[in-house]
Order: C-alpha cells, then sequence, then structure tokens
C-alpha cells in the first residue's frame, strides 16, 4: 500500500491533542509527596520486622499510622498509574492492544488501592 | 509491540574486507556500513585498512581517503568539513557526531561508522531525514508577528538577544534526534530534540507574538512530552549545545502558563 | 513506517539503520533504563504490599503464613530488591526532579548525577538492611 499523504500532513496528523501538562504536573506532585510518604512506610517497615500479629494490627490501627498509609497508597497508586501509562504509549502501537491495557492498567491501580485501603479500614474499625 | 531488534531486510551481514594498502605501517582498521538501492542484498560492515600517514586526522578525512584511494562506491554526504554544514551526521564508534570534527585519536582501536540510527537509509552512510525536516517545518520556525511591521527592523534588547545563544547555533545535524531512544520508538508522534529546540529557539524569541499558539501546537502527550530526560541528546550535541534543557524550558513554560 | 516520499515506486525497502544494537550505553541513558525497570518493578511489587496488609485485616494464622514467606530467605531476597527498586526510583526522581528545574544538565554534571543515583541507592539499601536487623535483630 502506498501513502500518498505529504511528510508534512503525516507529521502533523490528527493535530495536537492539547493535553499533557496535567498528568506531566501530577506526576511531579506525586512525586514529591511520595518522598516524605515512602519514607515513612520504609520506616514503618522497619519497626515491624520480626512483629507478631498482635503487634502489627496495633500499629497499623493507630489512626495517624492508618490515615498516613491511605494517603501512601493514593499517592503511590497514582504516580504508578501514569508511569506505567507513559510505559505502555511507548512501546505498544497496535492501538487496539494500547488502548486495552491503558484499561486494564487503570482497573490495576483502582484494584491494589480499594483492597489496600478496605483492609486498613477493616483493622482500623476492628472486625 | 515496538521493534527492539531490527527488521528482516536491515539484518547486517559481514561484508567484505579490502585489501591493506601496500607498504603502509601505521595502519587503522575501519568497519563501516555499507547497503545499497541497486542490488538485492542486506545491509552488509565492510572493513577497509586506511594508511594514517598519509590521511588527515578526522573520521572524515578517513572516510575520503577510502573513497579516493579504495572503493569510489562509498556514498556520503558532507560539505563543509568543518562542523558548520552538519552534512556529515553519523554514528562513529557508538555516538552520534560530525565525521569532520571527530578526531581519529579519540577513538580506540578500529572505528565503526554507521548511519544516523534508526532511519530509512538511502545508501550507504546517507540516511533519509524527510520526517525530521517535516517535523521541523510543522514547528514553524520562523518569525510570527500580527503587530504592524516596524519602519526598521523587530527591536530586542540585548538580554533577549542573548536568551537565543546556546539555541541559534543548532545546525539541524540531526545527531540529537535519532540518538534519542523515545524518538527510535515514537519518531512519528514525538517531535524529537532537534526540533524542540528549534521550538524552544522561537518561544524565548522576544520579538514572536505567537507564541501562545506555538506552545498550544506542542501541548501534546506525544510530540513534547515522550521526553523522558534520558539526555542522549545532550551528551550526543557536536556542537555542544543542550537539547534536554531547551525541552526542559518548554516544559517549564507548560506550566507556568496554567499555575 | 519508513517509507517516504523519497521513495519510488518499484523501488526496494530501505533498510533501518541500527540503533539499540549499535548504540554505546552511556551512564545517563542506562540510568534511565533503571529508573523505568524500577518503576515497573514497583508496579509489580504492590502485589505483595496489599497481600500483606489483606492477610493482616484477615486473621493471625492467614498472617503468620504470609508473614513466614516474607521473612524466609527468599521472601527476603524479594524484599530486599524491593527496597532497593524503591530507594534507587525515589533517588533517580529527584534527580528528574532537578532536572525539571533546567538544572544540572550539562553533560558532565548529569553523567555525575547518573553515577551518584545508583551509588546512593546501593547504599541506602543497605543501611536500611542494618537498620531493620538492629531493630529487631533478625
Amino acid at each position: 500500500m502506498s501513502d500518498m499523504r505529504t511528510p508534512l500532513a503525516k507529521v502533523r496528523g490528527l493535530g495536537s491533542a492539547k493535553d499533557g501538562t496535567d498528568t506531566f504536573w501530577r506526576q511531579r506532585l506525586t512525586a514529591i509527596a511520595n518522598i516524605p510518604l515512602l519514607l515513612f512506610f520504609v520506616g514503618l517497615l522497619i519497626a515491624l520486622n520480626g512483629a507478631g500479629y498482635d503487634e502489627v494490627r496495633a500499629t497499623l490501627g493507630n489512626p495517624f499510622v492508618s490515615l498516613v498509609l491511605v494517603l501512601v497508597l493514593v499517592s503511590g497508586l497514582v504516580h504508578m498509574r501514569i508511569g506505567m501509562k507513559e510505559i505502555i504509549e511507548d512501546y505498544i502501537h497496535d492501538e487496539g492492544i494500547k488502548i486495552a491495557l491503558v484499561v486494564l492498567n487503570t482497573f490495576f491501580a483502582f484494584a491494589i488501592g480499594v483492597a489496600c485501603v478496605f483492609a486498613l479500614l477493616k483493622i482500623a474499625f476492628g472486625g | 509491540m515496538v521493534e527492539l531488534a531490527l527488521p528482516k531486510n536491515s539484518k547486517i551481514k559481514e561484508g567484505k574486507t579490502w585489501p591493506k594498502p601496500d607498504g603502509a605501517t601505521n595502519v587503522r582498521e575501519f568497519r563501516i556500513y555499507r547497503w545499497s538501492p541497486d542490488d538485492d542484498d542486506n545491509p552488509r560492515v565492510d572493513t577497509y585498512y586506511v594508511d594514517m600517514d598519509d590521511c588527515g586526522p578526522m573520521v572524515l578525512d578517513a572516510l575520503l581517503w577510502i573513497k579516493n584511494r579504495v572503493d569510489p562506491t562509498l556514498t556520503l554526504r558532507r560539505s563543509c568539513r568543518e562542523g558548520i554544514c552538519g552534512s556529515c551526521a553519523m554514528n562513529i564508534d557508538g555516538t552520534n557526531t560530525l565525521a569532520c570534527t571527530k578526531g581519529m585519536d579519540e577513538i580506540d582501536g578500529g572505528v565503526k561508522v554507521y548511519p544516523l540510527p534508526h532511519m530509512p537509509v538511502v545508501k550507504d552512510l546517507v540516511p533519509d531525514l524527510t520526517v525530521p525536516y517535516a517535523q521541523l517545518t510543522s514547528v514553524e520556525p520562523w518569525l510570527k508577528t500580527v503587530s504592524p511591521e516596524p519602519a526598521k527592523e523587530w527591536r530586542q534588547s540585548h538580554e533577549d538577544r542573548q536568551k537565543l545563544d546556546g539555541l541559534y547555533e543548532c545546525i539541524l545535524c540531526f545527531c540529537c534526534q535519532t540518538s534519542c531512544p523515545s524518538y527510535w520508538w515514537n519518531g512519528e508522534r514525538y517531535l524529537g530534540p532537534a526540533v524542540l529546540l528549534q521550538a524552544y529557539r522561537w518561544l524565548i524569541d522576544s520579538r514572536d507574538e505567537a507564541t501562545g499558539e506555538r506552545l498550544d501546537n506542542l501541548e501534546d502527550p506525544f510530540r513534547l512530552y515522550r521526553c523522558h530526560t534520558i539526555m542522549n541528546c545532550t551528551q550526543a550535541c557536536p556542537k555542544g549545545l543542550n537539547p534536554a534543557k531547551a525541552i526542559a524550558e518548554i516544559k517549564k513554560m507548560m506550566v507556568e502558563r496554567r499555575v | 513506517m519508513s517509507n517516504s516520499t523519497a521513495t519510488r515506486p518499484g523501488m526496494r525497502q530501505r533498510p533501518l539503520s541500527p540503533h539499540l544494537q549499535v548504540y554505546r550505553l552511556i551512564p545517563t541513558m542506562v540510568m534511565s533504563i533503571v529508573h523505568r525497570i524500577t518503576g515497573a518493578a514497583l508496579y509489580v511489587g504492590t502485589l505483595l504490599v496489599a497481600w500483606w496488609l489483606i492477610a493482616a485485616a484477615t486473621s493471625e494464622s492467614y498472617f503468620e503464613f504470609v508473614n513466614g514467606l516474607y521473612g524466609s530467605w527468599f521472601g527476603r531476597l524479594v524484599l530486599f530488591g524491593y527496597t532497593w527498586a524503591l530507594l534507587h526510583h525515589m533517588l533517580g526522581g529527584l534527580r528528574h526532579l532537578v532536572w525539571d528545574t533546567g538544572t544540572a544538565m550539562g553533560k558532565e554534571t548529569s553523567t555525575k548525577l547518573a553515577w551518584a543515583t545508583i551509588a546512593g541507592s546501593v547504599t541506602l539499601t543497605v543501611l536500611v538492611w542494618i537498620a531493620g536487623y538492629m531493630a529487631r535483630g533478625g
């Protein structure tokens, strides 16, 4: 098949999406938030190394720990979802597969987030 | 999936080894990419030997020595031989640079020469630059104004003129453009470092009156934001310019106009 | 997509010039690749975090089971790798935040930052694990 469009027509393609800076900005925002949040998470895991069931539950059930962990999850998962979308867009050129993966990526991030937050709430509010 | 390997018709085969020059004592090995549209063969790498006592110091000198003394079919672009025209851009010793300003003393062992990476090859070391040129056209690299033409020239303060330093020197050799993995994988949609540096050159020109439209044109997940600051562009630029920084400045302008 | 208008009908398809196959790996490029790989590893690793939290919310016996797996030599190896991926990605991200301001982007400076990222991440990972063992003595 010969493509007789001019090179400029191909380069201009469907035009500018007028979008991209929002994603770029959100990725930086969550990156900054992730630094203290994930350092807290690493510190928490160091503190809980070798701890038993009751101690882990008591720590995770502490309102402060619980709240910060929710923030860790939200910021981390938003950041992660954007990052994976970039990877998909870089390497997957088949439009169908690309859209499927972008959708699955969002589902994965939400599933992890909901599961973790539910677990934290259950521990925090007893049950 | 993006193809990390070369397509079947592009796989490189071992080529011919040309004889060493008679009586030469100081010989340097050159491994050079060859492909011709006139036969049905795949690309190959030929081995040549250059008499260093009979040759100038730059890689371009050696390539022309080979073309004049050994194999007149070796095809390459060159013009000014002093780093100002950008014609002899190619991949030498694993890095994109200009053959005319790359000294052979900077390279250890045999010298490997390939065309600019991930481009369609016209012949031997000559890549097809149609797409990057069209991309350059798409950013409209000229002064755009709507105000009435001044009687003499569009005026610019000394400070504003200085903002163009490090940008206007670009010779469009596309060493940076074709060094960028993001451009390799998304060259049809990502504008690439050379074109974005040109875009920035007009974005910060104080005389230009189309800054907003120019930014609108770049506000796109692919055109601008495929840049992941891999930094190959800046490492490669034979003129010592910094395309990665120019792109970072464009992103800053994008953020600035909305926060 | 390598067709261009310069190709005449009936002419042979032009080959694609080599890229990854011939491009010399330089520190900044390698750190960019590692940043991406560690990011992807952290993505998959969120499953480990989720599993651990769910286990803690489920029951004592299930928690002991999961905690036991994580505490085995293999589990510790994976967690050690996960710690490194996290700290490496964090330092790489800091480097990107600096670059986003348009500073430290020169050839030499960016190369130094690339080396600093890997040196820093390995050092920090070891320190974190020493701290972890000191907290409880393993």
